[in-house]
């Protein structure tokens, strides 16, 4: 709980007074939406209660990773606000985040554990932990005896919540020996990749910089919508002068703020960055002294621009014009410092390495490496050091199997079925929804089809869980203790637990402990893990030294006073000492060539639309949800309640397609019928279509998706990542 | 002399992410269909470019309050600071206000049969607060002025598409967004 001094500047009297002013007051176990709306007078009189403020961490998979302020009352939780002392956060939330309440008391909640009788049928019964445990535990020791290892047993867990402490269930899996796992990450590895063999890791410059920028360009990336806290940032930087240009195939959010945008034909973005390149080396824009001081294998770079990539290329690859590269070329070499912000749309294709490995090259041959409000932004995972306590537990002693078996997360269905010797046949799903999210869901469902068993980890009924035999209830990020950082700001917020856990609902670890004890209950000795625990204990497990050092704390209960920022986060790569085998920056990348990529930052053609599938259908994400979380929620149904296909005017008109006509999106995978929302916000040669999971909709853009690998992701992540946006398909009217 | 209070709501800064009206609802746990602030998508037509721009708005605390005048009960009141009030207590849910307003701002609740709107956090406003909408904006697009005593040059108030202002003269003002240079392959 926090610290109730003056300090703060949110005090625990000033919360008292907001609930007062919402007559909030309902006695014990009166639920929150009793609340009557107006009758403010009596509600003033009527304080008395005490109102107690919790710290919480917003543990979704975003860039923002949000400090929010819970406000309990009699065990209910009453309201959050962002965290005014993280200064990223700045004491605001998104729409998601405000949300929260009709999250944690929805009525769709997955309350107790449940089994389907036959997967799929919707016949589900109400059974005790109990039974759900040992009726796991059964299996896994059955399926042990059979093949004389857990490898059958498979794994898929990712990033549905990035608490550190969820990473007990990976725990859980390596403590009953060694196991198949879904491996990889579906949404950013090209990238990560790329800059990887650049820069020898990924890292990148505190987004709160970003107000020293001259120059910023937006490039794939959709902060308005993806990054609300970052986009304030970026208007504050257009407040002191800087410039803003957005890249982009679609008009985003984001792109409509800027003070220039350029529509480039998607999968391209190399091809603009490589022509900006040969427009800079041309007029001797590039930084010489930063060159021979920090990289190696630019002169052999400087050959391949002059010998093969002209501005009359890059524009006709580009759709962009010529004079517009010359200027935008100009404009970021000449103003510094300049900021290029990599996003993950960009990289979502069988380029997509190779566009940002590009895009690299000109940050880095105009000296914006290593500069305060300059930089190649992507992400960083440098204040992710924790002991991983919950995570890393050892296999029981004569375990069979050698080593856990990678599955490859980004084919998963296609993988789990083709699995040999021994095969899979045995699901855990958490933190996912891979019948929502995965590319191909056809095979998906084959899969989980093909399985003796499937348990799946959830707080709602997704159609993931719809597929599985048990589902065992989790509880919220309310409702136990964790702790949390981003892949994008440089702070750590602690997570406390402010309301007992809802209904019969449990945290990951605790459902480690839970099937631990009963496992060797079952057959003493078959599972490593602890069977019993303090879960705010296990949070101070995942401290070191080096954290602490990091963020200046002595002490990870000093987290309870607010968040704090790591030292060293403001501006990546400063002192020129690059990750890489050469410790520069590597235009010439012998890594790359060892994983099969050219060793310079090349162009690689992008995919193309063919005549049976001549539209390309980008699949990015919706301001109201992150991936399948969210929009099923009641406040945002209020707001939106169903997708929709955006479509050019000319386009629509091709095709004889009015707003709100019936539109049926397919390709040789599959199908989905959606209204057509007409909008010159897309391009001609793309239709937009947002993924999600609306309950009660038979809707999901991935129906249509092929599980195409992108070009990089292997090296840091495991696997490739997904070419989501190289989808191609056709439309009619229906 | 006394106030006129007024949002301020500015249209270049708003991104239309709807943290605005999510803020108030959780202040107020407002029920899942009630939307005490709403964010608008302004019409891409509208625009010289194809934009995406959006106005939030809430009650605008009109000087010339229809609600106030068509409420056969007097629930309505206003505030010498402007802030027009609604008392639910009072409220018989006849829904007359609901169809004066041109602004559509009172929504009938049908769990209590009553009607309810914005009253601008007035107990916040009170304590030298913001209204929840105002610290919830991720962007800072929305402020609280005094129209007697704030410059309006560079702010408007109405858009296309937007009321007659001279029908209930409405406290509020908007700051227009700005157009970018668009580069496009289809114009």
């Amino acid at each position: 709980m926090l610290d109730k001094n003056k300090k703060f500047s949110c005090s625990r009297r000033s919360f008292l007074k907001g609930i007062a002013a919402t007559g909030a007051t309902a006695a014990v176990g009166g639920s929150i939406f009793d609340f009557k709306p107006g009758s403010f007078k009596k509600a003033e009189a009527a304080t008395g209660t005490s109102a107690k403020v919790f710290q919480n961490a917003c543990p979704r998979n975003c860039y923002d990773t949000c400090a929010i302020l819970s406000t309990v009352e009699d065990g209910v939780l009453k309201k959050v606000t962002g965290n005014p002392k993280n200064t990223y956060t700045r004491g605001r939330l998104c729409a998601k985040g405000f949300s929260y309440t009709r999250r944690v008391y929805s009525p769709d909640r997955i309350k107790y554990p449940m089994r389907q009788k036959g997967r799929g049928s919707g016949n589900w019964e109400r059974i005790s932990w109990d039974e759900a445990l040992t009726e796991i535990a059964e299996k896994i020791l059955q399926i042990k005896k059979e093949y004389g290892s857990t490898l059958p047993i498979c794994l898929n867990k990712y990033s549905g919540n990035f608490d550190i402490m969820h990473y007990g269930i990976e725990g859980m899996f390596s403590s009953i020996g060694y196991t198949s796992r879904a491996t990889g990450t579906p949404c950013w590895p090209a990238g990560i990749d790329a800059q990887t063999f650049d820069m020898g890791t990924i890292i990148c410059n505190d987004p709160e910089d970003m107000v020293n920028s001259k120059y910023i360009i937006l490039w794939g990336v959709n902060p308005a919508w993806c990054s609300v806290h970052s986009m304030y940032f970026v208007e504050e930087a257009k407040r002191r002068g800087c410039k803003v240009v957005a890249i982009d195939p679609i008009l985003t959010q984001t792109a409509s703020k800027a003070d220039l945008y350029l529509q480039i034909k998607p999968s391209t973005d190399g091809a603009l960055a490589l022509g900006m390149v040969r427009y800079i080396l041309d007029n001797e824009l590039y930084d010489a002294d930063w060159l021979t001081q920090n990289s190696i294998g630019y002169e052999q770079f400087f050959g391949y621009v002059k010998n093969n990539i002209t501005l009359e290329w890059a524009s006709e690859k580009t759709g962009i014009p010529e004079i517009v590269i010359e200027n935008l070329a100009r404009e970021y070499a000449a103003t510094k410092p300049a900021n290029i912000w990599i996003g993950y749309g960009m990289q979502r294709h069988t380029n997509g390495g190779a566009n940002v490995r590009a895009i690299d090259a000109l940050a880095a041959i105009t000296g914006n490496i290593g500069k305060s409000g300059g930089g190649a932004q992507y992400a960083h995972l440098q204040t992710w050091g924790f002991n991983y306590h919950a995570m890393l537990q050892s296999p029981p002693e004569g375990s069979k199997g050698g080593k856990d078996r990678a599955i490859n997360m980004n084919n998963f269905g296609a993988e789990v079925l083709g699995a040999k010797n021994p095969p899979i046949k045995m699901l855990w799903i958490a933190c996912r929804n891979p019948m929502t999210q995965d590319p191909e869901t056809s095979v998906i469902k084959k899969a989980f089809e093909a399985m003796d068993m499937v348990v799946t980890a959830e707080q709602f009924m997704t159609p993931t869980v719809e597929m599985s035999d048990i589902v065992l209830p989790v509880t919220t990020f309310f409702e136990s203790p964790g702790i949390n950082v981003s892949y994008w700001h440089w702070w750590m917020n602690l997570n406390e637990q402010a309301i007992k856990p809802m209904y019969e609902a449990k945290n990951d670890v605790e459902i480690a402990m839970k099937l631990s004890a009963k496992l060797n209950e079952l057959e003493p000795g078959s599972c490593t893990f602890p069977t019993s625990g303090d879960l705010e204990e296990w949070v101070g497990k995942e401290f070191n030294d080096n954290i602490y050092k990091q963020f200046g704390i002595q002490h990870w209960k000093d987290l309870k006073k607010g968040p704090v920022k790591a030292k060293n986060s403001r501006v990546a790569w400063k002192d020129g000492k690059f990750l890489t085998p050469s410790g520069k920056y590597e235009f010439w990348s012998e890594e790359a060539f060892k994983f099969g990529h050219h060793p310079l930052p090349v162009y690689v053609e992008e995919m193309k639309a063919t005549d049976n599938y001549p539209l390309r259908c980008i699949s990015p994400h919706w301001k109201l949800n992150i991936h399948s979380q969210f929009q099923n929620l009641d406040w945002m149904e209020a707001i939106n309640d169903a997708p929709s296909i955006e479509i050019h005017p000319r386009t629509a008109a091709r095709y004889g397609i009015k707003n709100n006509d019936n539109v049926k999106m397919y390709n040789d995978l599959g199908y989905i019928i959606l209204p057509a929302k007409i909008t010159e916000t897309v391009s001609e040669d793309i239709v937009v279509v947002y993924e999600a999971w609306y309950k009660n909709r038979n809707y999901n853009v991935n129906y249509t998706v092929k599980a195409i690998p992108a070009d990089m992701g292997e090296k840091a992540t495991g696997m490739p990542g997904i070419s989501f946006h190289d989808n191609f398909v056709n439309i009619t009217r229906v | 002399m006394a106030k006129r209070l007024s949002f301020l709501v500015n249209t270049e800064k708003c991104i239309g992410c709807h943290s605005c009206e999510m803020a108030c609802k959780n202040y107020y746990q407002l029920d899942p269909n009630i939307r005490w602030r709403k964010v608008y998508p302004l019409h891409e037509e509208t625009f010289t470019l194809p934009e995406r721009n959006f106005m939030s708005l809430a009650c605008n605390h009109c000087a010339q309050p229809e609600c106030l005048r068509v409420c056969p009960v007097g629930a309505y009141t206003k505030r010498k600071d402007g802030i027009v009030i609604h008392d639910h207590n009072r409220c018989i849910g006849c829904r007359l206000c609901t169809m004066a307003c041109p602004y559509q701002v009172p929504q009938f609740n049908k769990k209590y049969k009553k009607v309810e709107k914005c009253n601008m956090c007035f107990q916040r406003i009170d304590k030298g607060e913001n209204p929840a909408c105002v610290d919830g904006c991720p962007m800072e697009a929305i402020t609280v002025i005094d129209l007697n005593s704030f410059d309006e040059l560079g702010t408007v108030e109405a858009f296309a598409g937007f009321p007659d202002p001279r029908i209930t003269q409405p406290s509020v003002r908007f700051v227009k967004p700005q157009i970018g240079f668009q580069v496009r392959r289809d114009r």
